[in-house]
C-alpha cells in the first residue's frame, strides 16, 4: 500500500517537473495578438475617446498586420479580471504588460488624447510587448481641427504601429477626403454594426439556451459547469427514460391491438396481463420523465436567474438604457428605474 | 436618456429572451403520451360471466345461413391438469347435423390425443378424448384451451341452443380423479 502511494507521488513530481518545463518551452513563443485599450481622454467626452479608440482598433485590423482583439472583451477584462494593484490610468509599462498578460495577448496599445486648446488635441500612444516586457514604440500627433481630422491622425497612429507607410490620401488631409471617410465609416456603422446587448442580458440569453454558458461566458466557470453538468446528467437520464418508455410503449400497443383483434381465448388471456404490465411501465417511465424535467425546468429556471445575477452590470447601461436599481439616501430605499 | 432606436432594441431583446424562454419552457413542459385501454373483448375470458375452472362454447353465438358449416370451440376455462374428458353437448338435431369432431391442443402433449365421438341420441354428442402420456407426463397441465372443435351443418332455418349436459360431462387426471368444473357457458346458433 506505501509503495502504491509512494509511485503515485513519485509520477505527479516527475509529471510536474515535466509540466514546468514545457511552460517554459511555450513562453518563448510570440504571436501578433494585439490589444488596444481605451484611450484615455482628457478634456474630451468619454463617448469621443470610446469612438476615437474604436477606429483606432478598426484601421489597425483593416491592415491585417496584428491580430486585433474585440473591443468587448478588451473592455471585459475590468469586469473580470481586478487587479491586485490599481493604476490610476494604464499608461506605464507595468500596468500595459500586466493587463496584457490578463487578456492574453502578445501586444497592448495603451494612450491617451488631450485637448490642448479650444481646436488642438494631442494624442500619445504606446505600443508594449507583453513577451518581452518592454515598450516597442511611442507615438504623439498633434491635431487641430474638428473630429473628422482627429479621425485621420487615428488612422495615420494605426500605420505606425502597424509598421506601414502612411498613405497620401491621409497625411494630405483635404477637406474632400475628410468627407468621405466620415460617410464610410458611419455607412459602416449603420449597416454592420449591433446595437449593444447588455452583459447580463447577454449571459440570460446564453444561459436560456444552453445551461451554465452564460456562467463560462462570464468566467463563473464552476457554477456554468455545474448547471451544464448537472443539466446533461438530468438530460441522460430523461433519455434513458424515454428509451424505455418508447420500448414500453411498443410493447403496449402490439399486445393491446392484438387484444382488441384477437378471438381466442387463450391467446387473449395471455395477452390481458402483457397489456396491463406495458401500459405499467409507460405510466412509470412517463412519471419519471416528468419528475426528470419539473427537476430540469427548476434547475433551468434557476440557471437563468443565476446567469443574470453573475454577470457584472454594464456602466454604460446604468440608469441610460434599461434599468437600474439606485439606493437613494435621502429616503433611505432602494428604488428601481426603468430608463427606455 | 436614450433614443428611440435604442428603446427599440431593448423592446427587441426582452421579445427574444421570451422567446427563448416560452420556447425551452414548452420543451420541458410536453410530456409522452399517457397508455389508455379498456380490455373489453368479448371473446377475453374475463369478460364472460362464468366462475372458473369452466367449460363453455367458443364463440357463444353464431348467425349462419343453410347449408353452411360452422366451427364450435369447446373450451376449458382455467381447468386443473387433467388425462382425458368426456364432454356431452345437445343441439337442435334439426337444424344442425354434426359434420366431423377435432381435438383441440388441451389434451396434445408430445404425441396427439386419442378422440371418440358418439352420438348415443338425436341431438347429442359424446367425445371421449384422451391425453396419450409420453416420457414426461402422464396429464397436461390444465389451463385455458380449447378442448375439441366440433363442425356443424346447418339444415333447417331455425335457431339451436348448445348445451352441456353437465351430469356426463367429466373430467379425469392422471388417477382417474375427477378435475374441477364449476360452471357452464351455454351457446347459441341462429340460422338465417
Amino acid at each position: 500500500m506505501m509503495s502504491v502511494i509512494r509511485g503515485i507521488i513519485t509520477i505527479y513530481l516527475v509529471t510536474f517537473c515535466f509540466a514546468q518545463e514545457a511552460t517554459k518551452n511555450v513562453s518563448f513563443k510570440t504571436g501578433n495578438d494585439l490589444a488596444v485599450l481605451r484611450f484615455e481622454g482628457w478634456a474630451i467626452s468619454d463617448p469621443l475617446t470610446e469612438f476615437l479608440t474604436e477606429e483606432l482598433r478598426e484601421t489597425i485590423r483593416e491592415l491585417d498586420i496584428f491580430q486585433v482583439q474585440d473591443r468587448g472583451i478588451t473592455n471585459e477584462v475590468n469586469i473580470y479580471y481586478p487587479r491586485t494593484k490599481d493604476y490610476w490610468a494604464c499608461w506605464s509599462q507595468e500596468c500595459a504588460v500586466d493587463l496584457g498578460r490578463r487578456l492574453n495577448v502578445n501586444y497592448v496599445i495603451a494612450g491617451n488624447i488631450q485637448k490642448k486648446e479650444d481646436n488642438e488635441f494631442l494624442i500619445n500612444g504606446r505600443l508594449f510587448s507583453v513577451d518581452m516586457e518592454t515598450m516597442i514604440n511611442e507615438f504623439a500627433m498633434n491635431s487641430s481641427g474638428i473630429t473628422d481630422s482627429l479621425l485621420l491622425e487615428m488612422k495615420k497612429m494605426a500605420y505606425n504601429v502597424s509598421g506601414l507607410p502612411v498613405p497620401d490620401t491621409l497625411s494630405v488631409g483635404t477637406d474632400t477626403s475628410q468627407v468621405m471617410t466620415t460617410d464610410n465609416i458611419e455607412r459602416k456603422k449603420d449597416w454592420f454594426k449591433l446595437p449593444p446587448i447588455p452583459t447580463k442580458i447577454k449571459a440570460l440569453l446564453m444561459s436560456t439556451a444552453l445551461p451554465g454558458s452564460g456562467q463560462i461566458w462570464v468566467h463563473r466557470k464552476y457554477p456554468g459547469y455545474g448547471f451544464m453538468g448537472t443539466e446533461a446528467t438530468l438530460g441522460v437520464a430523461a433519455l434513458i427514460a424515454y428509451y424505455q418508455y418508447n420500448k414500453a410503449w411498443g410493447g403496449f400497443e402490439k399486445n393491446y391491438n392484438a387484444y382488441q383483434n384477437g378471438s381466442d381465448p387463450h391467446t387473449l388471456i395471455e395477452l390481458r396481463p402483457r397489456v396491463i404490465e406495458y401500459a405499467s411501465d409507460t405510466r412509470k417511465y412517463n412519471a419519471f420523465m416528468k419528475n426528470i424535467r419539473s427537476v430540469a425546468s427548476s434547475i433551468w429556471i434557476v440557471n437563468m436567474v443565476h446567469a443574470y445575477l453573475v454577470a457584472p452590470s454594464d456602466d454604460f447601461f446604468d440608469g441610460e438604457y434599461f434599468f437600474d436599481l439606485e439606493y437613494k439616501p435621502d429616503v433611505n430605499q432602494f428604488q428601481f428605474n426603468i430608463n427606455f | 436618456m436614450s433614443t428611440s432606436s435604442n428603446s427599440i432594441s431593448i423592446f427587441s431583446y426582452i421579445r427574444i429572451s421570451i422567446q427563448y424562454i416560452t420556447l425551452s419552457s414548452l420543451i420541458l413542459i410536453l410530456s409522452c403520451e399517457e397508455a389508455e385501454y379498456a380490455l373489453d373483448n368479448p371473446y377475453d375470458p374475463a369478460n364472460i360471466d362464468l366462475d372458473p375452472p369452466a367449460l363453455f362454447f367458443h364463440p357463444p353465438e353464431i348467425n349462419a345461413i343453410m347449408n353452411d358449416t360452422i366451427s364450435v370451440e369447446l373450451y376449458g376455462l382455467e381447468l386443473g391438469p387433467a388425462a382425458a374428458a368426456q364432454l356431452r353437448i345437445r343441439y337442435e338435431y334439426e337444424a344442425l347435423e354434426v359434420d366431423y369432431v377435432e381435438a383441440g391442443p388441451f389434451f396434445a402433449g408430445d404425441n396427439d390425443p386419442i378422440e371418440i365421438v358418439d352420438e348415443p341420441s338425436d341431438g347429442t354428442l359424446d367425445i371421449f378424448i384422451y391425453y396419450l402420456p409420453d416420457m414426461n407426463s402422464d396429464q397436461n397441465e390444465g389451463g385455458t384451451w380449447s378442448i375439441a372443435t366440433v363442425h356443424f351443418i346447418t339444415k333447417q332455418i331455425r335457431g339451436s341452443a348448445l348445451e352441456w349436459v353437465q351430469d356426463s360431462t367429466r373430467l379425469r387426471d392422471e388417477n382417474n380423479l375427477p378435475v374441477n368444473i364449476k360452471d357452464f357457458g351455454d351457446g347459441w346458433v341462429n340460422v338465417e
